[in-house]
Parts: C-alpha cells; sequence; structure tokens
C-alpha cells in the first residue's frame, strides 16, 4: 500500500538551524550517488540470482537449488539499504512494489499445505495456484495463462482483482519459489523446497515442474529488468536524482521524511512490534528462507548510512561525502552527537537480533507468546527505531520547517494501517 | 497512487512558540476523562459478563456498544500509556487484513485451550483474540455463535471482558504518572520543551482523522472497480457509520480545544467538523454497505472529502499557527 508520508518543507529564509555549513547540494548529490551505489549493487547480485536460477532451471539439483537460495540471500544485503530511499521519493515508493511487497498470498503463485486454509474474505485468488492451472477465472475475466511470461507476471497477476496480498513479482515470490512454505512454525528452520520441484522427469515433486520453473525464470527476469530501471533513475540525468535536487529544501524534506518512516511506522511497527504482538511466525518479513534479522539488520542501516552519508558497496568500495550529519552539526553540535548516538545504539539492538538467529534463535522462536528473550530482542530493536525517530523529529523542528504538503485523496483510495 | 498536492511554502511568524497551558488543558478536559470513562465502561462491561456471558444477552450486548463507544472516543490518544505493555493493541486489533482475529479464537475453541482461564496467561496470547474486535466476533459472527449457552464460548467471553477492562485499567492509571511527564517537560526528560509536548498531542490529533479517514472510510471503499464493504469496521455488529462518527466528535474537542487562540482557523475548523458530522449523521448505512453502488459510494466518499478537509486545515493552518510540525505516526509506512 502506497502512503504518504507525513511531510515537511523547509523555510529557506531566516535563521534556519543550516545557515553555515555544508551545502545542500552536496548533501542531496552525495544522497544521489549512495542511491545509484544501492541499486546498482541490488541490479548487479540480482543478475548474479538470475545466473544461479538459469543454471538451477537448466540442470536441476540440491547444489543448484542451494546456490540460487545463497545469491538470493546476498542479493538482500544491498537491497534492504535502499528502503530508506521508499518514503519521501515518490519515484521509489511508486515503484516498490513490483520488487518488494509483502506480505503475499502464496498459494496464488504454488501449491501450498492445508493448514494454508483456501479463499479469504479479503482475497478470493489466495489459493489460485498460476503454477497448476494454465488457465483460470480472476473476477469475471477467463485468464489465459498457458505461458508463464514476465508480462503474464507483471501485468495480470500482481495485484490480481484489486488485492494487495496477490503479489505475484519480486524478491518475496522468488523467496517463496526456492524455499517453499516455511511449515516449521515456532521452531527453528525456513521452507524446505525440494530440489526435484524443479525435475524436469519423471522425478518432479509437487507437480507441474516446467510451469513452476518457467515461473522462476520470469520472475528473475522481471526483478533485473525493474532494478535496471530504478537504477538508471538515480544515475546521472534520471528522474529521482533530479527530483530530488530540483528543490533543495523538499531534497533534505525528503530524506528526512524516508528515514523517520521507515524507522517507527514500517520497521518499528508494521515488521516487528506487529509481528511479536500477533506471535505468528508467518509475520516475518523474510519468512520462507528465515532471513528477517536479516531484513531488519540491513533496513536499519540504510537509515543510518543515509544520515552518516557514506555506504560501502558489496565490493568494498566505499562512497561517502558530504552528510546530513554534517548539515546538522553545523547548526547544533549536540543534536547531531544524540542522532548519531541513536542510531548506534539501534545498530546494537538490531546486531544482537542478528547474531542470536545466527547462532540458532531463529526469528520464528523470538515471536512465540511468553518467549520473554525473544520479545527482549526484537523490543530492543523496537524501542532504538522509535527513539530515534524521536531525533530525527527534533532534526526536522531545528530545521525551522513548517508542515506544508498535504496528503491528496488519490493516496486514501488504497488506505494503510499499520496497526490501529 | 501517492499525489503531492503543491508545496506551499509558508511563512511561520517568528512569534509563533508552542504553548503548554494547551496541553495541560487537553490533559484535564480531553484525555483524562476519555480514559476515566473507558476505564469504567469496561469494568461495567467485565461485570455484566460475569453475569451474562450468552453472546447474544441484551445485557452483554449493551455493554459491550456502551464500553466499545468509549473505546472509540479515546481511540486517537495514541500516546504514553496506551502504546506501553501492548495496551491499545490489544484493545483494538483493526485492520486485521490477514483474518488472524478469526484464526485466533478459532484456534482457543477447536482447542478448548485452558489459556483463558489463566488471566496472566491470557494477557500473553495474540492480541488479535483480546480486545474489542474479537469479542465482536464472538457475540456477532454467525460462525461463533455456540450452539448451548454456555461451556467455552462463554468463559472466553469472560476472559476478552477481563483483560478489555484490565488494559483500560491499564491505561487510566498509567496516564496518573505520564500526565507529570507530559506537564513538565524538561531537558533531560522524555519531552525537552513545550514544542515536543504540544507535538506529542498534535500528532494524536492528525493520525486520529487519518485513521478515520484511510482505515474506517477508506477500506470499505476500496477503488471504484473494486469496492470493499466486508472490510467496514466492526460491521459485524453494525457500528461502522457510528464509529466514524463518535471518532469525528473526539477529535473535534480536541481541535476545537488546540485552536483556542486562533479564533479564525477555530471558526474554519469548525464549519469542517460540522459539515462531517452531518453527513456522518445522516448516513442511512451503518455498515457502509453501499459502497458497492454508486450513489452509496458517493455518500462515503463525500464524507471521507469532508474529513480531509478537516486534516487540511489542521495541516497547513493550525500547525504553523502553533508552531509545530506533524512529525511521524503509526500510519507511515506502506
Amino acid at each position: 500500500m502506497k502512503t504518504v508520508i507525513s511531510s515537511f518543507a523547509l523555510l529557506l529564509a531566516g535563521t534556519s538551524a543550516f545557515a553555515a555549513g555544508a551545502s545542500k547540494t552536496d548533501v542531496l548529490t552525495n544522497y544521489s550517488n549512495i542511491a545509484e551505489a544501492k541499486y546498482a549493487d541490488s541490479l548487479a547480485t540480482a543478475k548474479t540470482l538470475q545466473a544461479a536460477v538459469v543454471a538451477l532451471v537448466e540442470e536441476p539439483s540440491a547444489e543448484k537449488l542451494e546456490a540460487a537460495k545463497k545469491a538470493w540471500l546476498a542479493a538482500r544485503v544491498p537491497y534492504q539499504q535502499t528502503e530508506v530511499f521508499r518514503f519521501g521519493n515518490a519515484i521509489v515508493d511508486d515503484w516498490e512494489g513490483k520488487v518488494n511487497a509483502w506480505p503475499l498470498d502464496e498459494g496464488l503463485i504454488d501449491y501450498v499445505d492445508t493448514s494454508y486454509g483456501g479463499a479469504t474474505d479479503e482475497n478470493a485468488a489466495a489459493v489460485l495456484n498460476v503454477i497448476a492451472n494454465p488457465s483460470f477465472t480472476l473476477g469475471t475475466e477467463t485468464i489465459d495463462a498457458a505461458s508463464i511470461t514476465p508480462g503474464l507476471l507483471e501485468e495480470t497477476l500482481q495485484e490480481a482483482d484489486g488485492v494487495e496480498a496477490n503479489v505475484a513479482t519480486g524478491y518475496h515470490a522468488i523467496e517463496f519459489l526456492l524455499w517453499g512454505q516455511d511449515l516449521n512454525g515456532h521452531e527453528a528452520g525456513a521452507g524446505n523446497r525440494p530440489w526435484t520441484d524443479y525435475a524436469q522427469d519423471t522425478t518432479c515433486t509437487g507437480a507441474n515442474c516446467d510451469r513452476r520453473a518457467a515461473y522462476l525464470t520470469a520472475a528473475t527476469e522481471l526483478l533485473v529488468s525493474d532494478l535496471e530501471w530504478i537504477t538508471a533513475q538515480w544515475a546521472e540525468g534520471g528522474q529521482a536524482r533530479a527530483d530530488v535536487l530540483a528543490d533543495e529544501a523538499a531534497g533534505i524534506v525528503a530524506m528526512l521524511t524516508g528515514m523517520g518512516s521507515l524507522s517507527y511506522g514500517e520497521q518499528a511497527g508494521e515488521r516487528m512490534r506487529l509481528g511479536l504482538m500477533l506471535n505468528d511466525p508467518e509475520e516475518e518479513h523474510d519468512c520462507f528462507s528465515d532471513n528477517t534479522h536479516n531484513s531488519h539488520y540491513y533496513d536499519g542501516l540504510g537509515v543510518q548510512n543515509v544520515y552518516l552519508g557514506s555506504y560501502t558497496r558489496v565490493d568494498g568500495t566505499v562512497i561517502s561525502g558530504a552528510s546530513l550529519s554534517d548539515l546538522v552539526a553545523a547548526g547544533n553540535t549536540d543534536l547531531d552527537v544524540e542522532m548519531k548516538t541513536k542510531l548506534s545504539t539501534t545498530m546494537k539492538a538490531l546486531g544482537a537480533i542478528k547474531t542470536a538467529a545466527e547462532a540458532g534463535f531463529a526469528y520464528d522462536q523470538m515471536l512465540e507468546a511468553g518467549n520473554e528473550a525473544g520479545e527482549a530482542l526484537v523490543m530492543g530493536g523496537v524501542n532504538g527505531l522509535v527513539d530515534q525517530t524521536k531525533t530525527i523529529e527534533r532534526i526536522v523542528a531545528a530545521l525551522d520547517v513548517n508542515t506544508i504538503e498535504f496528503e491528496g485523496s488519490d493516496s486514501l483510495d488504497n488506505p494503510s494501517a499499520v496497526f490501529n | 497512487m501517492l499525489k503531492r498536492l503543491s508545496c506551499l511554502l509558508a511563512f511561520v511568524a517568528q512569534g509563533a512558540f508552542a504553548d503548554q497551558t494547551l496541553v495541560d488543558e487537553a490533559i484535564e478536559t480531553h484525555i483524562l476523562p476519555s480514559f476515566a470513562l473507558l476505564n469504567e465502561q469496561t469494568a461495567v462491561l467485565e461485570e455484566v459478563a460475569r453475569v451474562h456471558c450468552t453472546a447474544t444477552a441484551p445485557e452483554l450486548r449493551s455493554a459491550f456498544h456502551k464500553a466499545f463507544d468509549s473505546w472509540v472516543r479515546a481511540s486517537h490518544l495514541r500516546l504514553g500509556p496506551s502504546e506501553e505493555n501492548e495496551r491499545a493493541f490489544a484493545l483494538a486489533f483493526w485492520p486485521d487484513t490477514k483474518g488472524f482475529t478469526p484464526r485466533s479464537l478459532n484456534d482457543l475453541i477447536t482447542n478448548q485451550d485452558p489459556a483463558i482461564y489463566e488471566p496472566a496467561t491470557f494477557a500473553e496470547l495474540s492480541i488479535a483474540a483480546r480486545g474489542f474486535y474479537a469479542l465482536e466476533f464472538l457475540l456477532y459472527d454467525t460462525t461463533f455463535l455456540p450452539s448451548e449457552e454456555a461451556g467455552y464460548h462463554c468463559d472466553l467471553v469472560r476472559a476478552i471482558t477481563h483483560e478489555i477492562h484490565r488494559n483500560s485499567a491499564g491505561i487510566y492509571l498509567g496516564w496518573q504518572g505520564f500526565q507529570e511527564t507530559l506537564r513538565n517537560p524538561s531537558l533531560e526528560g522524555t519531552f525537552k520543551d513545550e514544542t515536543e509536548t504540544l507535538r506529542e498531542v498534535f500528532k494524536v490529533l492528525i493520525a486520529g482523522l487519518q485513521f478515520t479517514s484511510d482505515a474506517r472510510l477508506g477500506r470499505p471503499l476500496g477503488t471504484f472497480d473494486h469496492p470493499r464493504p466486508a472490510r467496514a469496521e466492526a460491521r459485524r455488529s453494525e457500528r461502522s457509520r457510528q464509529h466514524v462518527e463518535l471518532s469525528l466528535r473526539a477529535t473535534y474537542d480536541l481541535a476545537v480545544l488546540l485552536s483556542q487562540n486562533e479564533p479564525l482557523i477555530q471558526k474554519r475548523l469548525i464549519d469542517a467538523y460540522d459539515r462531517a458530522i452531518e453527513l456522518a449523521q445522516e448516513m442511512d448505512d451503518p455498515t457502509f454497505a453501499n459502497v458497492a453502488d454508486p450513489s452509496g459510494r458517493f455518500r462515503v466518499e463525500v464524507l471521507q472529502q469532508a474529513v480531509d478537509r478537516i486534516r487540511e486545515i489542521i495541516t497547513l493552518e493550525l500547525a504553523p499557527a502553533l508552531g509545530v510540525t506533524e512529525g511521524f505516526n503509526a500510519l507511515d509506512g506502506d
């Protein structure tokens, strides 16, 4: 769902906290450079994933499936760090549903366990199973899905019937096709799809292995082309970069809006605290692969590196330059120190979740009712994120900003409520 | 679609500064009375359920409606004690986009889970099974109406009403201490100055209106091609329209209070509220079931626009006049 985004705009005149110090244009240029590098890294790692998928489909084996999973996990590292660009940059927010929509009713795509249930009040297509059905009805329309193509996924299946849980494309659709459902409940362990789901002979399991392979191929192809598009938007001459640089005040606001909205409503709220309060192992952001601890960690890292103006690329090179931190420090050193301290506190808390998960305490287990150690770990991250949002608000206030942007009614037809 | 309206750069008068007396008054005349009422009504609900636990008992249903009304009147006040210990989340888990509430109730009933007999254990269960929306399912959803009178269903009603009162009382008691924090900003405290305390109160006003527009009205509206009447809030007990009206009346009180030093803005706010409340009152569609036909849909859209007009005045006029920025709320994000 798209949302705005409480937003702010700056007063350029008057005694701003930014009167002296780093140039706003430099800060925004560095921000755009970092965005470009993060999306370029996402694209490069997605291409590696695509090569692994091609290898799996051509000659399926347990090793090839494992290699594809490994490539998917690696591809998430740079991508999650881009989420901080979503809120605040309309061009990113309008696009990102194609690649990272979640949660999804995976029964739309492929077979699911009987415990998954059937069609729901919210989604009549929850168990459509496109892979098993070359032709089906969607609403009142008969769909020819004999050939599974990027076009079918993108134009017909994605958000089919106007339901957002019908996620047909992007990282999480691919994740489901590689891992399958996680049926371990609150126990450790990810989805366990057998590699024979891709076997193109009589050893095929789960039926329709050819169509499953076609789906995975098409979804990966789309991911690559979608990432190519967004990377170009942040390059020299690209629209996203131009938008950010068009108006310095609005550009700085976009940076802060992205940091605050991701920290608070999205990550602390919907992705972390809600899952804990529902005690539901399916409320994990990367639920099929059990990679949620990394998803949270790299989201947080993205917020931090936008503030500090420094990003370490997947090849180890560093993109660094004028930062929001410089800008804040020029007007108010204490506030800058407060922001930096809170960002590192959050990263420490998210790091604790990550290390515990990597040592065997799965994120699913942390969410279980009455699991106090798990609750303390997750709430550590939530509290850090909530607390850092307060300081982001202080920065907005210190910028001598004034609320001026109003959420248009078009954004209301896709209502968003993280939690009530 | 994310649509950006024109970016209007407004110059705040240099003299605009936050006024702590507005916050103090909001605490005294709006926040504390709202939670006192919630505390009382949920105590009554718990008592009534001890005697009448049958889903169709008029005494129980009447107490349910009164207590739920008192929650909706306070539902925008999401700050401080309501955000601690999952209290407000457990009282009101909605929207429930993945059907957690019916599923968790079903699990309890199917397994005859003994957790409901131990309040401390019940309080650890999913928020989806512990609040007003879960109770509504038990009292009004035909799939949950029990075949016999007593038994597990009855005990579950009692467990939920006890839990509802426990959380409501927790919020009310929590405010006895939290009001001091909010009344006395200090450099070392949670709130550093009057701007921050006022922003905290201002934020719940704007977030409450956003919730009414986006969720209470926006969810059943869906899109023109896909209206979603089944997504209306509390439609099973036919409270959807009423929630909009109650919530508008509650935020009206807060808006009038916060705009008292700005007579012109206050006048425009009152006019905008009068129009929205009138539209909500006139609507002869308790569950927004008519969003599926064009004329019924139109009326809900007009109401939503009227609510958005209030939001516009608050964001564009009242916020600068008060010298506050909007900040972030839980509705940011997807």
